[in-house]
């Protein structure tokens, strides 16, 4: 297979397009779609400053990479969990890959902040802890975000992540997150705007992206991480993309070009926020969902009982 | 016979016959987007042929956590 553009040997194929590139001509590919996004959304003004989230995966280092080199004012920001056998070889991995390319590296430590998960897994008492776990991040993202000055927060979703995040939305024709799902949130209630600049490339092209540019493969992943969502769903939308190239990138484009707003008239308004009593970050309710998180935890150290203090976490904005 | 490390998983697998890429792929039951097949530095399309004596590696692109 030759790459369509330079004739060289193809070193990747893309059926969704039908087409194939040498390395170069594939990262030329690569930084035009995430430039596309980019521009289609309106997710970054020059000067502005980007916290990009950094998990130690292909797609959020990937997406560091990649706004770096397309001349963004870049930092990472790591969330450190605590979790024997991944944390802190992920931690390890991030410093090595964000040093060299003198990117700055903001690391939040949640044992620091009475949030070890192995404890907040206990303390739910058998309950899903991804969900915990992400609402835990995202609390910690749009915190530092916020305190930091930072005008963007990006986050290294892929086409698969947000497909099968949309699939999900519809299979319960939830009006309320099909209104507002999107590669571009805007800033407002206190929350940093959000952007997802790998929403149009698939996990097969962030992963030739990372292998070819020389970023290395992280191989702790997370011991809880078998539970996590939308991996059915991925499968499902593999197999349509396999007979139908290129229905991914079509069902996401159309539900943002002809779906979303349709949902918008149905949804009908968020609950106002206010901020936490005790964190100061927005939420819904009098404390936040993870300060209720936290009160379990040491209330558990204690030895006490409490209330359910994850109860709201589902319905918390943040 | 070609040798072939599946990651994450750790596993090596050894296969007598060469063959290509796609005839590969279809013995691990994985799609051409699916998985990294990588020789050396180079990533490897499914028209590409294994020599024998070769060792590749297999990748999942799928995230984990």
């Amino acid at each position: 297979m030759k790459c369509r553009r330079c004739k060289a040997p193809a070193q990747v194929k893309l059926p969704s397009h039908n087409t194939g590139f040498c390395p170069d001509c594939f990262f030329r590919f690569f930084s035009g779609q995430v430039a596309r996004a980019i521009k289609d959304h309106a997710m970054i003004a020059p000067g502005e400053r980007v916290l990009v989230a950094l998990s130690g995966g292909k797609d959020s280092l990937a997406l560091a990479h990649e706004l770096k080199e397309q001349g963004c004012d870049v930092t990472g920001l790591h969330v450190y969990l605590g979790i024997p056998g991944s944390s802190d070889a992920s931690l390890a991995h991030i410093r090595a890959f964000c040093e060299p390319r003198g990117i700055p590296l903001l690391v939040h430590s949640t044992p620091d902040d009475g949030l070890a998960i192995p404890e907040v897994k206990e303390a739910l008492k058998g309950r899903p802890i991804c969900s915990a776990c992400g609402k835990i991040k995202r609390h910690a993202f749009n915190r530092a975000a916020r305190e930091g000055g930072f005008d963007v927060l990006a986050t290294g979703h892929n086409l698969d992540d947000e497909t099968a995040r949309l699939f999900a939305n519809t299979l319960r024709w939830d009006a309320s997150y099909l209104s507002d799902q999107g590669p571009c949130l805007p800033a407002e209630d206190g929350f940093a705007r959000k952007i997802k600049p790998l929403y149009r490339l698939s996990e097969f092209e962030t992963a030739c992206y990372s292998f070819l540019k020389g970023i290395d493969n992280v191989v702790a992943p997370c011991p809880y991480s078998s539970g996590a969502s939308f991996t059915g769903h991925k499968v499902l939308l593999e197999d349509l993309e396999h007979t139908r190239p290129g229905a991914k990138i079509m069902f996401y484009e159309n539900f943002l070009k002809n779906g979303r707003e349709a949902f918008r008239s149905v949804a009908g308004s968020s609950p106002a926020l206010t901020p936490c009593a005790r964190c100061g970050s927005p939420t819904v309710r009098e404390t936040c969902g993870v300060c209720g998180l936290r009160r379990m935890v040491a209330a558990r150290r204690a030895g006490l009982f409490v209330e359910d203090g994850a109860a709201g976490l589902e319905d918390e904005a943040c | 016979m070609i040798t072939v490390i599946r990651e994450p998983e750790g596993q090596t697998l050894t296969f007598a016959k060469a063959g290509s890429v796609r005839r590969l792929l279809n013995l691990l039951g994985e799609r051409c987007t699916s998985v990294l097949v990588i020789r050396g530095r180079e990533l490897l399309t499914e028209d590409r042929m294994l020599r024998p004596g070769e060792t590749v590696i297999v990748r999942s692109v799928r995230s984990r956590g």
